[in-house]
């Protein structure tokens, strides 16, 4: 892990952690209704200051937290075309699974490329201390993945030339 | 299969199983650059005809492609073509060859139908450059075949060389990425000390190469490739060396497309496998629930409805 990368996650994780004190909270505009209030936003007094956390430019997370829900969008870093290509086409592929990844959302905030939306029922069926673990590693990994991706991509392309060409030279 | 194979398989197979035990048949299927063929028993059992449609057949012909067939199958050529196909042959199994080699040899060649038709313009390129070369001149006219809706082959001899270049259109924004990164590629890969040999590769994107720019009809669009290849008198020093050179260069466009689809194919397998792991971290987030068994003081379980 880089050395930015460190303090980085490290503040992701205890925003996180404090922004993970949820209760459940019946809707007050509307009886009978219990709603994540961060996406209802129909009182503004249960609503809480947005907090950007970023890395550079290029990479940031986005923690909005209520009353009863909190809702985290992550940037993904990407230098270049094939990396916007690659991050385009995982997060897609992660977000057409979202009902098994519980806490995902099905679309990513404007601006973002991939977002969670935790309630108070995930908080209660699910560990706390896992669900961060699990943000935190899903941050680590995507960087991973998307530029051993492109590595392989760019191993494939070489090779590919080379042995159609070695085809003429024979 | 990192190299695609010049010859068509099902010609082939079908070929071979029909040599062995004669059936009636009749069977369309496609090959690269939407060649259409035809394997049909219309007389007896034993005479198979084959027809192939290809896009780009009066260009194909004007190059020379009825010389380049006839002296590949020679009586084998039906007088009457099938309708709605550019050429028929005629395949009799009573008189196929017994020797097991010359019989594979002649399936090999009835399985090279597109290769051979398409060979004609490049050997025709291949004989002018050596005219070119003896009498001085300089290059010929420029040879075009629309072998797809809107890919085209360009070849061009010159006294001391061949040019021939590839356009191709990525239809999809990824494949133009990926295309993008594999183009470069091949440029690159010649300056490897073992491939010094290879022909010299171009590439440009967006705008034609010099050698085309007074065509009519380019589009000057972003998803356009175009690929050059310089080919060299030793590339076609020898008929088999020659023949190899066709047999490859025809590919090129679908050997790059191949690739591209295999890529976009690994990522998919890839991703798969990650999203797999992703669920696996998430699911240890889950508190069990209580699955230990209730028990009344009689002994009696307790069942939920």
């Amino acid at each position: 892990m880089s050395n930015s990368l460190r303090p980085y996650l490290a503040a992701v994780r205890s925003t996180l952690t404090a922004a993970l004190t949820l209760e459940d909270f019946s809707s007050q505009v509307v009886e009978r209704h219990n709603k994540p209030e961060v996406e209802a936003r129909g009182s503004k007094e249960v609503l809480l200051n947005p907090l950007t956390i970023s890395r550079n430019e290029n990479e940031r997370v986005l923690i909005e937290s209520s009353v009863n829900s909190i809702r985290m969008s992550i940037k993904i870093k990407q230098a270049d075309e094939i990396e916007r290509i690659l991050c385009h086409k995982l997060t897609r592929f992660l977000m057409q699974r979202a009902e098994s990844f519980i806490v995902l959302r099905r679309k990513p905030v404007p601006g973002y490329d991939i977002s969670f939306l935790i309630t108070n029922v995930h908080a209660e069926t699910m560990l706390k201390h896992k669900v961060v673990d699990f943000i935190i590693q899903f941050m680590e990994e995507v960087d991973r993945e998307i530029s051993e991706m492109k590595l392989s991509l760019n191993a494939r392309s070489r090779t590919v030339a080379e042995s159609y060409l070695a085809a003429f030279a024979s | 299969m990192i190299l695609l194979e010049p010859h068509n398989l099902i010609i082939q197979t079908t070929l071979f199983d029909k040599i062995a035990k004669p059936s009636s048949l009749d069977s369309q299927f496609v090959d690269f650059d939407g060649v259409r063929f035809h394997l049909s028993t219309p007389e007896r059992k034993t005479l198979i005809q084959l027809s192939m449609n290809i896009r780009c057949w009066d260009e194909l012909v004007k190059y020379g492609a009825m010389d380049v067939l006839q002296r590949e199958y020679g009586p084998s050529i039906k007088a009457q073509t099938e309708a709605d196909y550019h050429i028929s042959l005629d395949i009799d199994l009573e008189q196929i060859p017994v020797d097991e080699e010359a019989r594979d040899a002649l399936i090999k060649s009835m399985s090279m139908l597109k290769r051979n038709a398409l060979a004609a313009p490049f050997e025709r390129a291949f004989r002018q450059q050596k005219e070119l070369e003896s009498s001085g001149q300089a290059q010929s006219e420029l040879m075009q075949i629309h072998y797809r809706d809107e890919e085209a082959i360009y070849i061009q001899a010159s006294p001391d060389r061949v040019t021939v270049i590839f356009s191709t259109v990525f239809r999809e924004e990824t494949d133009s990425i990926f295309g993008k990164l594999f183009l470069p590629a091949f440029v690159e890969a010649r300056r490897n000390p073992s491939l010094q040999n290879a022909p010299h590769v171009l590439y440009t994107n967006r705008d034609p190469p010099l050698e085309i720019r007074d065509v009519p009809g380019l589009r000057h669009v972003e998803d356009i490739g175009y690929v050059t290849f310089i080919l060299f008198p030793r590339h076609f020093a020898n008929a088999s060396a020659s023949s190899s050179t066709i047999s490859n260069i025809q590919l090129f466009r679908d050997y790059l497309h191949y690739h591209i689809k295999c890529t976009k194919a690994y990522m998919h397998s890839r991703m798969r496998i990650r999203v797999a792991e992703f669920q696996k971290v998430l699911n240890r987030a889950k508190t069990e629930a209580a699955t230990t068994e209730r028990k009344t003081v009689t002994g009696r379980t307790m069942a939920t409805r």
